[in-house]
């Protein structure tokens, strides 16, 4: 072969052949390589050599398409309530039922839906009968409970609201203001704040926190097979004719 | 209609317009995919492959040459055949790269001695096109086959004038070393050293 011989002049001017043959060069480098090939006889054969091969490249046939490529878009179908147009909502409906989920969760985990105090147990409890506590009143806020194999302690509208039937009274702020509600005057008869008092409450349903998370759980399933499910109706849109 | 006509009224959808500029580049796609990959049925893969990623990104061209963005579309999914097939192995390169009887229809005015010569030769082209590296090959072809000018293969391979320039300096030079180290298998019509 030509590569790898001759002198520093021979490389460039090898290097600027095939732009040559394609008349690609300025009228300086075109003249230095012509010059150089009137006295080198061996960069005039590496020119010829690749001249011959471009012209047989150039001999190669184009061959027709064998079919055609045009193609094709489905026609628009109907959507469906769970067509793909109609899905996009569901990415941030995933979103935020999973980020209610985790926080109902870890208020769950955390119980951060009672009052972190220490219960305060103990004899002289008071037993109430349903009907005596004015409901969801001042007077329930401001009255604190301790519920049985719960820590701590909680207003007694907060024990109402979850559904506990049994709870302990253990202070009340309302002592002074005996027109808010029913307790004050219990209390006031039994003794100072602070005293216990058992409270038969009604039995409500209250806010039922397993259900909700169950719930909750089953949502974020369906969602995310609806999400999977639009995805794959998604691809594909444009086929092959 | 012209080709412009045609593309603004692909971009707003109109897959007809699409299809008519597939009608006129659908040849050149399919002549160098199958010069790339060498394998007729992964040509025609790659070529429909072109034309879909095109009307898919239609919205997204911005002018200039239209021929060279196809064409790169095309030579990406050549690209990518060419990866598939070199993962898996699915098929070997030189399986590939076998010469398809369709490369070599005869034309109508063509004597059956110049079209087994011819026939010959492209199958020596072919082979020799196989020894280059993908960028070179694809540059060899787009130039010197397809007859495109540097600047329409700077765009349709995405790269400087400069590096085209080199890679077909160098892809032509080892074409002619590997028909040089085979000659006396060429017809002595087509022999480089006469």
């Amino acid at each position: 072969m030509f590569r790898g011989k001759g002198k520093p002049l021979c490389r460039k001017v090898r290097g600027m052949l095939s732009e040559y043959i394609d008349s690609r060069l300025d009228g300086e480098n075109k003249s230095l390589v012509e010059r150089h090939l009137e006295i080198c006889e061996a960069c005039s054969k590496e020119l010829e050599s690749l001249r011959m091969t471009v012209q047989l490249l150039h001999r190669v046939a184009e061959v027709p398409a064998p079919r055609s490529f045009t193609v094709t878009v489905p026609e628009p179908r109907r959507e469906s309530a769970f067509g793909p147009a109609s899905m996009r909502w569901l990415r941030p409906a995933t979103a935020i039922v999973a980020i209610a989920l985790v926080v109902l969760l870890m208020g769950d985990f955390l119980h951060g839906f009672e009052n972190n105090v220490r219960s305060n147990s103990g004899p002289g409890n008071i037993t109430l009968s349903a009907g005596q506590l004015a409901p969801s009143s001042a007077a329930e806020q401001q009255t604190w409970v301790a519920v049985p194999g719960v820590m701590g302690q909680m207003s007694l509208a907060t024990a109402k609201a979850v559904g506990y039937t049994d709870y302990t009274i253990v202070r009340s702020s309302a002592v002074s203001q005996p027109a808010a509600s029913p307790i004050p005057s219990v209390l006031g008869n039994e003794g100072p704040t602070g005293a216990q008092v058992i409270v038969r409450g009604e039995g409500g349903v209250g806010w039922p926190l397993r259900q909700t998370e169950i719930g909750l759980g089953a949502a974020v399933f369906v969602l995310l097979g609806l999400m999977i499910y639009a995805r794959r109706q998604r691809r594909k849109k444009v086929g092959a004719r | 209609m012209d080709e412009q006509d045609l593309i603004s009224r692909s971009k707003s959808g109109d897959v007809e317009a699409f299809n008519l500029l597939v009608e006129q580049y659908q040849r050149m796609v399919y002549n160098l995919a199958l010069r790339m990959l060498g394998n007729a049925e992964a040509a025609e893969d790659a070529s429909q492959d072109t034309f879909i990623s095109a009307y898919k990104a239609i919205g997204k061209f911005r002018g200039g040459s239209f021929k060279s963005w196809v064409l790169r579309i095309a030579a990406n999914s050549c690209h990518d055949k060419l990866r598939v097939a070199r993962r898996y192995r699915v098929v070997s390169l030189d399986t590939l790269l076998l010469e398809p009887d369709e490369l070599h229809q005869a034309n109508n005015n063509e004597s059956p001695e110049d079209y087994a010569l011819r026939r010959e030769l492209g199958r020596f082209l072919n082979e020799g096109l196989t020894h280059l590296s993908e960028d070179q090959r694809l540059v060899v072809i787009l130039s010197d086959v397809q007859g495109l000018s540097y600047e329409e293969v700077a765009q349709a391979t995405g790269s400087s004038l400069g590096t085209v320039k080199s890679r077909l300096n160098r892809g032509r030079t080892r074409l002619r070393d590997f028909l040089l180290q085979r000659e006396e298998l060429l017809p002595s019509k087509f022999r480089l050293n006469k």
